[in-house]
């Protein structure tokens, strides 16, 4: 979470040469990262009550929405470099 | 009253979701332990991936005055597109490590780190070539 809001600090430095396109990958990294500090009590409290029961569903949401975040501001990056 | 022993009430495994069933066929739960140390590994390499990013962004931005700009813009590409690929390469490797451990099958080597490694050394050699070039 702290890493996608330091991303999100640093893309906010591009914003004077690259304009308001930037804040589009903002608001990615920015909002990836209030989804995860928002939902952290819920997924700690579920992980914690799967190890008390030995039975833990693998949260593959989760690991996608990340995923797909990551792959969205790279592919965002790249074009703003290249275009931008 | 008998003696037979009643069975042990067995924990009902919760119903899981239709991307769960899809993406995850077949097996049984692991270890919550190790389902729960699967997904710390691939937060350790989404926030590799997010570093990369990180870094592409920075040399685009802030050495304008260190490389000419073909160089700069081939640096930062290089490093977004290898935290692009390493971002889609950890999902891959948790979605294959999960189904090794639900099949209990050996998990599977991974794939990203030699990208890693290979992508990394060619970015270093590359600012290390412009640096010292005369």
């Amino acid at each position: 979470m702290l890493a996608l809001v330091t991303v999100s600090a640093i893309f906010l430095r591009w914003l004077p040469q690259h304009g308001l396109p930037i804040l589009l990958l903002f608001t990615v990294s920015a909002g990836t990262a209030a989804g995860i500090y928002f939902t952290q009590r819920r997924r700690y409290s579920v992980s914690s009550h799967g190890i008390r029961e030995e039975m833990h569903d693998a949260d593959i949401t989760a690991v996608l929405w990340t995923a797909f975040a990551g792959v969205l501001l790279g592919a965002l990056g790249i074009g703003v470099v290249l275009i931008g | 009253m008998t003696n037979r022993e009643q069975p042990a009430s067995a924990p009902v495994p919760p119903s899981r979701g239709k991307i769960a069933e899809r993406l995850l066929p077949g097996g049984e739960e692991p270890d919550p332990r190790f389902t729960l140390a699967n997904e710390r590994t691939f937060l350790a390499w989404i926030r590799t991936s997010l570093a990369l990013l990180a870094g592409g962004i920075a040399i685009e931005a802030f050495t304008s005055d260190l490389f000419l700009e073909p160089v700069r813009k081939g640096l930062a590409v290089v490093l977004l597109l290898l935290g692009m690929l390493l971002s889609a390469g950890s999902a891959v490797r948790w979605l294959r490590v999960e189904r090794s451990m639900r099949n209990k099958a050996p998990l599977p080597l991974p794939l990203i780190v030699p990208l890693l490694a290979a992508a990394g050394a060619l970015a270093a050699a590359v600012v290390l070539i412009f640096i010292l070039w005369p």
